[in-house]
């Protein structure tokens, strides 16, 4: 007879090997492979930020085979990317599980920064409604992980005491937290992804900011923006020769302190307001230059792809 | 609503725990290469187990689970498995022998439980899953994810039925890292058969 302890042990074990057949390495950065999910028939989906190469990226498959996978598109502002397997006969995809997710539901981290699948044990930390991540994604759920974070824990699958996949594992997201991408903000990317042709879809202007007070001199010569005037700006920082900021004037030094007609007090909300309908979009910023407002027009322009 | 599986759960976790209480020791050693560590009792005739590091003098003081200490004299070290053996006299050793596991069923996702003394804190359990197994003999390690300190040197690591299967010896990446109980038992097999010869 089995103790309640063997029966647990048995149970996570078993939803560990369920999860560890669709997870696979992915060679494409110096040092350790990474993980990624087999996430429908023949693709995988990876964290984008271990992913350094775009075409014959070698991958390690359960029971010691390997193929190759050609990046079918990336999106960095989720941190996910999506590959497209050569040969996908003999790998069966994870199953996902898309139910509301619960703290202190059991998390097994699922990877293979390697041959052999590897785990982590824990629990869902918290769950937090829908957050922008500091790259500008839009994810469904705010997921904390209460697990160890190993080599090759970027990419990996996260299962649930059944072995589903309940989302993707990856650090490029929180400096300070283990955070899983839910399987519906996967799903989302993917299907975006695969329909636009692995562009990622989003608005760019080609300016680095940093937010800072706006002086109260300067602020008595603004307009209300959105019913109140703004406390803090976003002071450019850097401008991206020939891109759209760049070639409606907007200058170095210039404090941007409304984009779309709406305020912007972190680089954040410019990221918001870039989503994927903002492209070939003309929107309105208001900036402030040698004390005084102006207002130009910017043609959005789709985010370039990395090289 | 039933918590008879959480209660389930206690009950294992703390008979296991008090049964590697009863197997597990603390290791001191004196002199230049002061340390300190854990040590399982391998056999009642007064074998112990434990890691090279910790036992890097000829002897040793050796605390056992009722608080008696006795010295222990270094039989045999293997230090590129980590591991030395050690002996105190059959008729001074108190508390029982580590009931050995095999560790070739672990799974990657099954239990595993740490009992030693982390920074001194003294019989001290973690709990935690096997984090990865490879089962080649050039490797005879298990990796687990559970958290470790020094200390927990030497002392074991067992499964889901609280039998020891490996043998604590570091702490690599935040990863418990502990030899197997295989390496234990040829070294413990090279021991016996050259005081047979």
């Amino acid at each position: 007879m089995s103790t309640t302890l063997e029966t647990l042990s048995n149970d996570l074990a078993a939803a560990v090997e369920h999860a560890g057949r669709s997870v696979v390495a992915i060679h494409a950065r110096r040092r350790i492979p990474s993980s990624g999910v087999l996430w429908r028939s023949g693709l995988v989906v990876a964290a984008d930020h271990t992913v350094h190469k775009d075409e014959d990226v070698e991958i390690g498959l359960d029971g010691g085979r390997s193929t190759r996978a050609t990046l079918v598109g990336r999106d960095p502002s989720t941190d996910l990317c999506v590959l497209r397997l050569a040969d996908d006969s003999s790998v069966e995809p994870a199953s996902p599980a898309r139910a509301e997710l619960r703290v202190g539901q059991l998390a097994l981290v699922t990877g293979r920064p390697g041959a052999d699948v590897t785990a982590s044990f824990g629990v869902i930390s918290a769950v937090g409604p829908e957050w922008r991540t500091w790259r500008g994604g839009k994810v469904d759920r705010f997921v904390r992980l209460d697990l160890a974070v190993y080599d090759g824990f970027s990419g990996a699958a996260v299962a649930n005491a059944a072995g589903q996949a309940i989302g993707i594992a990856t650090s490029g997201l929180s400096r300070a937290a283990a955070i899983a991408i839910p399987a519906f903000t996967v799903d989302r990317v993917v299907d975006r992804l695969l329909a636009g042709g692995g562009r990622t879809g989003r608005g760019y202007l080609g300016i680095g900011t940093q937010p800072v007070r706006i002086p109260e001199s300067v602020r008595g010569r603004l307009a209300p923006i959105g019913g109140e005037v703004p406390h803090v700006g976003l002071l450019v920082v850097a401008v991206q020769p020939d891109a759209p900021a760049d070639r409606a004037g907007v200058l170095l030094g210039d404090l941007l302190v409304a984009f779309g007609d709406e305020p912007v007090a972190d680089p954040r909300d410019v990221l918001a307001a870039l989503g994927p309908d903002s492209v070939g979009r003309t929107l309105s910023a208001t900036l402030v230059r040698a004390g005084a407002p102006i207002t130009v027009q910017i043609a959005v322009d789709e985010h370039p792809r990395r090289d | 609503m039933s918590f008879s599986f959480a209660s389930g759960l206690n009950e294992d976790l703390a008979r296991i725990a008090a049964s590697l209480r009863r197997c597990t020791v603390l290791v001191e050693t004196g002199g230049r290469t002061r340390g300190h560590g854990s040590g399982i009792i391998w056999s009642t005739d007064g074998l112990l187990v434990t890691n090279a590091h910790v036992a890097q003098a000829g002897t040793a003081a050796v605390t056992l689970a009722d608080g008696t200490t006795t010295t222990a004299r270094l039989v045999a070290r293997d230090p590129r498995r980590d591991l030395a053996l050690l002996r105190v006299g059959a008729d001074l050793l108190t508390g029982d022998a580590a009931v050995i596991g095999d560790p070739s069923t672990l799974r990657t996702g099954d239990v595993v439980l740490a009992l030693g003394h982390p920074l001194g804190v003294p019989h001290a359990l973690a709990l935690g899953v096997v984090h990865t197994v490879t089962h080649s003999a050039k490797a005879p390690y298990v990796a687990a994810d559970i958290r470790l300190a020094p200390g927990n040197s030497g002392g074991p690591l067992a499964d889901a039925k609280g039998r020891v299967v490996g043998v604590n010896c570091m702490v690599i990446g935040g990863l418990g890292v502990a030899v197997s109980v295989d390496a234990v038992r040829r070294l413990v097999a090279a021991v016996r058969a050259k005081r047979a010869a």
